[in-house]
């Protein structure tokens, strides 16, 4: 009998993911300078007045209290996030800055990047907010945010509630996103039956080795994420899916990309002389439909594929994207993103400084050699925010360490981006050019 | 089995893939419209395996005889 212990008054039960995303957040925290931040930039082709910025955020965040939420467990063992009153919230963190000089695009990127490695105040502090104005006239536009209370679509759709807030004083609307979610207490048969299935494929992905970059995860390496950012103009994105519908099949864009980012990285860690047998890709997955994202934005609706590359497969793109399909079809017919996400609710149990141990365990504390996603459609729809026309969107995550590298894609008004982000430290200014090159080249 | 069955068959489960009401989706009108990615068409060829017994996973996946629901239908039609 499934029996259902919502969340009520100031309880919001987190599910297995969002306990992943804590994990993630604990590890970063101990190895690198910050925890488990992401960060969604709006590139704005004019300039936008900080005081009206300050204001508008001011009104729209103090409808959010679940924004200064923390961790605790229930008297049941379930973790939830617990919501304070409405008048109890942190103060709106938000800085406004105006660059002068000329050398305007190099300076506003390490601001960013600044911005998204510098820890939250506190543990009730989840998000944070950016203003740049230049003296070329353009502006960026940066939410900050805990990993822990959004995922990377999620955030987009609270950037599209805020503006929809401001555009059509749609209180009505706030009232519409769920802040609440059962505490998943029972149906165990379940959750231990593909706690099974998750275990098994963990194992046959750990018989063979995994090349990986050699990342520092004592304490003392309290680094920042670096970010590069490659933008495809639409004309060009045009061709990125024609060539992804030819080579791949229709829609299979996500294979495409993949199998292209898979064969970039291969030359990175070929020319390190890395000599393990394969690759392993987390490749994240929204598991939200379309109609969900308009309730469901904050916490985690995410869940993974794992995709394992031989490394005599690159050779051939056309069987690398065949074999990249193959995988997905299995694991979307096995159900893996869904047990993932089933199995997940037992290990709330545990501690997070136990599972940071558990989770390196499989793969000798390697885990993955890359990360990879793909965010097909902008969940932010209006093209200006608080009346300044978007030049373009795009996110800067900071990665689980390891593997502390990353290739995320996203796409906003017909233009495609491809985002890399590493640890500092980890791979050289060269080879991310290197990188970039054959990503360029590949697509 | 008529194109026709097929396309209500494929409707019904893309409603349900796709948490959308059944009739809310049109036979004619591009899978990416309908708001269909690349898990989501995944998810419809595993669903066409089971239902249909066709694996079409291992195919060109022409857009072609894939954009539609009507032209998937066809395709199913034609191949079983």
């Amino acid at each position: 009998m499934r029996v259902v212990i919502p969340s009520f008054g100031n309880k919001r039960y987190l599910s297995g993911f969002d306990w992943v995303m804590g994990v993630v957040d604990y590890i970063l925290k101990r190895t690198t300078c910050a925890g488990n931040i992401f960060q969604l930039v709006f590139k704005l082709d004019s300039a936008v007045d900080p005081e009206t910025v300050q204001s508008c955020l001011c009104r729209f965040i103090k409808e959010f209290p679940v924004l200064d939420g923390r961790v605790a467990r229930d008297y049941n063992l379930a973790p939830y996030w617990q919501v304070p009153k409405k008048d109890k919230g942190n103060s709106l963190n938000f800085n406004s800055r105006r660059l002068e000089n000329s050398s305007l695009h190099v300076n506003a990127w390490s601001l960013m990047e600044e911005w998204v490695n510098t820890p939250f105040k506190n543990e009730n502090e989840h998000s944070a907010f950016h203003l740049l104005n230049t003296n070329g006239g353009e502006s960026y536009f940066a939410m900050t945010f805990d990993h822990r209370l959004f995922d990377a679509r999620g955030a987009e759709s609270f950037a599209h509630l805020f503006q929809q807030y401001l555009t059509e004083d749609c209180n009505s609307n706030i009232g519409h996103v769920r802040v609440t979610a059962s505490a998943e207490l029972s149906q165990w048969a379940d959750k231990f039956y593909a706690g099974k299935n998750v275990n098994r494929k963990i194992i046959a992905l750990s018989k063979t080795s995994l090349r990986s970059l050699p990342v520092t995860t004592h304490c003392e390496a309290k680094k920042g994420f670096k970010f590069s950012l490659i933008g495809f103009d639409r004309q060009k994105t045009g061709e990125i899916y024609e060539n992804a519908y030819e080579e791949a099949g229709y829609l299979m864009v996500m294979p495409y990309l993949l199998s292209v980012a898979i064969r970039a990285m291969h030359e990175l860690f070929e020319s390190r002389g890395l000599s393990a047998d394969s690759y392993i890709i987390p490749v994240s997955v929204d598991m939200r439909s379309s109609q969900d994202i308009k309730q469901e934005l904050f916490f985690n609706y995410a869940s993974m594929f794992l995709f394992q590359i031989h490394v005599d497969m690159l050779n051939d793109k056309k069987a690398l994207i065949n074999e990249i399909k193959r995988q997905m079809y299995e694991q979307v017919q096995s159900s893996l993103p869904k047990n993932l996400l089933e199995a997940s609710l037992l290990l709330r149990i545990a501690p997070l400084s136990l599972l940071r141990k558990i989770f390196l365990l499989p793969f000798g504390g390697k885990f993955a050699s890359f990360y990879f996603s793909h965010i097909g459609k902008c969940s932010y729809q209006y093209p200006e925010i608080m009346g300044a026309k978007i030049n373009n969107i795009f996110h800067m995550p900071r990665v689980p360490t390891p593997p502390g590298i990353g290739i995320f894609f996203n796409s906003f008004n017909g233009h495609l981006n491809a985002v890399i982000s590493w640890l500092d430290g980890l791979v050289s200014d060269e080879e991310i050019l290197a990188l970039e090159n054959s990503l360029r080249s590949g697509l | 089995m008529t194109v026709k069955d097929i396309e209500n068959k494929l409707i019904k489960g893309i409603a349900s893939i796709t948490s959308k009401a059944e009739s809310s989706i049109k036979a004619d009108v591009p899978f990416h419209e309908l708001g269909i990615d690349s898990l989501g068409f995944v998810e419809i060829l595993v669903y066409v395996e089971k239902t249909f017994n066709l694996r079409l996973i291992d195919t060109d996946l022409s857009k072609k005889d894939f954009e539609t629901i009507h032209s998937l239908a066809s395709f199913i039609g034609k191949t079983l």
